[in-house]
């Protein structure tokens, strides 16, 4: 043997421990499959999580599918020709995906893979290569979440119907009836932003939602489908924006039905609304306009409605609001900045010693 | 005459409607209020004006009302935390200062305001018997440094 080849041969060993050294270190399963489905390597890693040995996956000399995935979680056969790992090869491209693996001792786990072609010099397809993790804490992390999801929109929702009951028991005998009525429409409203809510697992609401919402109350009732206009482009809204927008919309609804634009027959109320951006922000300009309504007449005192809009709106969000008692009809404008879904308390001031 | 009666207070509450709950709470009690909902807010109104006792919201939307006490502290302005989770919710360098269970009640918020003012003992109703505050800006510091004395 002359001496360069002696060199190459070391040279390949030294490879060959390396790349041994790298896939039996790995914590993802590696099998090398040929161009029969069988697999004919795979890492230590790859026998951690199918229970099997190289050796015993190679005696069996048959498609590895039938070694791994053989059955259904349900106990059906699971044919080979059904199996997305297996098209990465015949389909000639990179597959992802998840699926149950059956191990050794007959228990299902679910995985996670994702199956390369592999091709010789010619670039013909000659096996697969595939990488499987186990996934059982992934998918019992997320199960986690969806119960405690359920769990948090199950109990708000309770709390709330709660707090009616209490009401009502607590001021059965009070004569005041009408100020619980207006108790239970709150309530309601504050419900019904929570709604919304909930259908983004809390993460966000839609503005359209939030609007559509506040006005179906009103809206359900009426029978003349131009009494309302709600124009504006959807976004989605910080919670927190959310629901003290969704109060302030019910508060200006309450006031149109019982003094304003809705309490007539031939009123109109119009809720348009801009979105725009100044680079490091948006902002929502929305406006709420009644027309064809009675006389406003300002009222002796400012109610909750007012003080919640005029005050604590622009408060809460570092926006404006002005409530405009014009005679022709009340209009509402309100400026907020929606930076970071809506919430930016938090992008001002981070440092914990500001001076 | 109440000890609470013209006392001006700054709130810190980053709710709408609770704002607005302790904001009548605190007037009733006739103090003078200062409501802040957002941490910017709070600094901006602490910086601008002298305030006799604080109440603060623990959660402000994604980030803490601590550094609105650091400053309260350094002021010797007496405060207290309002916060669902009790003093086992607050950052251990905080865990002196007196806390209110949330939701805010009338009655113990005026009993704390008022132990906060003069530093008598608060009795904690039903609670295992009855919890002393050793209280004095100087002793709740979390800084053993000097505390400074406002010359007013």
């Amino acid at each position: 043997m002359s001496l360069p080849t002696l060199r190459r041969g070391s040279q390949l060993h030294e490879t060959e421990r390396r790349l041994n050294a790298v896939l039996n270190n790995a914590s993802v399963a590696i099998f090398l499959m040929d161009d029969r489905q069988h697999c004919v390597y795979m890492n230590r890693a790859a026998e951690l999580l199918t229970g099997f040995s190289v050796g015993e996956v190679l005696a069996r000399d048959c498609p590895l599918h039938d070694i791994v995935h053989h059955t259904y979680p349900d106990g059906r056969p699971f044919p080979l020709e059904e199996c997305a790992i297996d098209r990465a090869f015949p389909e000639n491209n990179q597959e992802r995906g998840e699926e149950v693996f059956v191990h050794k001792d007959g228990h299902f786990y679910p995985v996670g893979f994702t199956a390369s072609p592999i091709r010789d010099d010619a670039a013909k397809i000659i096996g697969t290569i595939i990488e499987v993790r186990d996934i059982t804490e992934e998918k019992a992390a997320a199960e986690r979440q969806k119960l405690l999801t359920n769990e948090l929109n199950h109990r708000v929702k309770n709390t709330l119907a709660t707090v009616q009951s209490i009401a009502t028991q607590t001021f059965r005998n009070v004569a005041d009836q009408p100020a619980r009525a207006v108790f239970d429409a709150r309530v309601t409203a504050l419900s019904n932003a929570h709604n919304v809510l909930t259908e983004s697992n809390w993460e966000s609401a839609s503005l359209v939602g939030v609007v559509e919402r506040a006005i179906a109350p009103h809206a359900v009732a009426e029978t003349d489908g131009t009494r309302f206009r709600i124009t504006g482009p959807d976004t989605r809204l910080h919670p927190k924006v959310a629901v003290t927008l969704a109060m302030a919309l019910h508060e200006l609804m309450t006031n149109a039905a019982k003094y304003g634009a809705l309490s007539v027959p031939e009123g109109r109320v119009a809720v348009t609304w801009t979105l725009t951006s100044d680079g490091s922000r948006d902002h929502l300009s929305l406006t709420w306009t009644e027309t064809g309504g009675p006389d406003v007449v300002p009222p002796a005192r400012k109610g909750f409605g007012s003080r919640l809009i005029e005050r604590q709106l622009p408060l809460e969000f570092d926006g404006r609001a002005v409530l405009d008692l014009a005679p022709a009809g009340l209009v509402c404008r309100l400026d907020i900045p929606l930076t970071a879904l809506g919430w930016h308390g938090q992008d001002i001031v981070t440092g914990r010693s500001a001076s | 005459m109440s000890i609470l009666e013209g006392r001006r207070v700054l709130l810190v509450e980053d709710e709408s409607l609770v704002a607005m709950l302790v904001e009548d709470m605190l007037l009733d009690l006739s103090c003078e209020v200062v409501v802040a909902m957002r941490l910017d807010q709070a600094l901006r109104q602490l910086q601008a004006g002298d305030f006799d006792v604080a109440v603060l919201d623990v959660n402000l939307g994604e980030t803490r009302s601590y550094p609105v006490a650091d400053q309260l502290f350094e002021r010797c302005i007496p405060f207290l935390f309002a916060t669902g989770y009790g003093s086992a919710g607050l950052e251990p360098a905080y865990r002196t200062v007196p806390v209110m269970q949330k939701p805010y009640q009338k009655d113990q918020l005026e009993a704390q305001l008022r132990h906060l003012l003069t530093c008598e003992p608060v009795s904690r109703g039903s609670d295992s018997g009855t919890r002393v505050f050793t209280c004095g800006c100087a002793l709740n510091s979390k800084d053993s440094g000097v505390a400074q004395i406002r010359a007013d």
